[in-house]
């Protein structure tokens, strides 16, 4: 018999596989990262007070498992290869060539930037959350978001083609 | 000379992050300065970039690994309230229903084998409702060719293993409507309840509060099988992608 916590979960599984492709940059890998999320929320399930919000415990734990998992690979050796970002849909749906040139671009364009970066700005520009509500999930000062944001803007709109109004 | 606006208040111009007051100072700065706007645009353009770049997820079923990594291998459906329908204007036929009291309360209907309900027991391979049952999601209408709507109501994971599926066929011209649930066996469907309900036009075809009969025939059945688990739309299009085999 499952629990309104397990239900729920599984309700949050779609926003959180879109925040882990957008952290991994593609599909199988961000699996893998919601799928050791969610089993780790499971373990955890006592910690999480209900009443406060799912999503953004579940985005926390999400991240902290990618840094996690990061930090662990690069002992190993950087496995980064530009070719790995494929767009989860296999640009399904992306109906124009250009469409799916802007996708790979953006995703391969996210996957350059800082990690603290990226995760800031997936959950601003892609979860739609509050700065404040970004500061929860990570911990960190309102403005601490506002300085990552800013700067993955500043690195992410040349590589998209995206500097042309010259405001420096 | 323009006077530029602060990238972050910007930023947070296209974050929504500004109360409608400090909005409407921006939209009004931007109209004059068009570096800014530009600058504006290319930060929307950015967002909309990346929502759409990582945003198929949204609409892909949840992964099967994912979802038995949290509901369990075995449990693979969501319980949910078994939502009350349309009221039931005459009988239920349930297997035991005594066809007397059908008789009585069906005279119409018996007159025309035409608008006939449906059938107790195995749904031939090619019935209309079998390929309904076998391919569509809960809550698509289908037209079948003779004119009457099939439209599955609920999938229901049984504690056995096997899958059934709620659904109801209004044949408006005959003036009713029949519920029943078809459960999957080895040899496809077989419908284990029916309910005939008269659609009674005065009505307007609108959704009556839900009668005790009908809830009761269709509660008796699940509840003899087991509890009721309703299937959500991702365990259901999975079932469908696996062809109904057992759990």
């Amino acid at each position: 018999v499952s629990t309104s916590f397990q239900r729920d979960l599984v309700s949050l599984v779609p926003k959180l596989r879109r925040f882990a492709l957008s952290l991994t940059g593609n599909a199988a890998d961000g699996d893998d990262l919601v799928q050791s999320a969610c089993e780790k929320a499971l373990r955890n399930q006592a910690q999480f007070q209900s009443g406060t919000r799912m999503d953004s415990w579940m985005y926390r734990i999400v991240q902290t498992l990618w840094l996690d998992d990061l930090r662990k690979r690069r002992v190993r050796g950087p496995s980064l290869d530009p070719d790995d970002h494929d767009i989860g849909d296999e640009g399904k749906g992306a109906r124009l060539a250009e469409d799916r040139m802007m996708l790979a671009s953006t995703a391969a364009a996210m996957a350059t930037l800082p990690e603290p970066q990226r995760v800031v700005l997936s959950l601003v520009a892609v979860e739609g959350l509050s700065y404040k509500e970004a500061a929860d999930v990570l911990e960190v000062p309102v403005g601490t978001v506002m300085s990552r944001l800013s700067r993955a803007r500043e690195a992410l709109l040349p590589q998209l083609g995206m500097s042309r109004g010259g405001r420096q | 000379m323009m006077t530029v606006m602060d990238k972050d208040r910007l930023a947070a111009f296209v974050d929504g992050e500004l109360s409608p007051e400090e909005a409407a100072a921006v939209v009004l700065h931007l109209a004059d300065t068009p570096v800014d706007q530009a600058y504006v645009d290319d930060l929307f353009a950015a967002n909309e970039a990346l929502a759409q770049a990582f945003g198929a997820p949204l609409s892909e079923p949840v992964p099967e690994a994912i979802h038995a990594a949290i509901m369990g291998p075995s449990a693979a459906t969501n319980v949910v309230a078994f939502r009350p329908r349309r009221a039931l204007a005459l009988a239920a036929l349930a297997l035991a229903a005594s066809v007397a009291a059908a008789a009585v309360l069906l005279p119409g209907l018996l007159q025309t084998p035409s608008a006939a309900g449906i059938a107790l027991g195995p749904l031939p391979p090619r019935a209309p409702f079998a390929e309904v049952l076998d391919t569509r999601a809960a809550g698509t209408q289908v037209m079948l060719a003779d004119g009457r709507e099939v439209m599955v109501l609920a999938t229901f994971g049984m504690p056995d293993g096997r899958y059934c599926r709620e659904f109801e066929v209004v044949d408006t011209s005959a003036g009713r409507a029949d519920f029943a649930i078809g459960c999957h066996g080895n040899d496809g469907w077989v419908v284990e309840v029916a309910i005939a309900e008269v659609t009674d036009p005065a009505l307007n075809p609108g959704f009556v509060p839900a009668g005790d009969a009908e809830i009761d025939a269709l509660s008796r059945f699940l509840n003899r099988a087991g509890a009721p688990a309703v299937l959500d739309p991702a365990a259901e299009a999975e079932a469908i992608r696996q062809g109904w085999s057992a759990r």
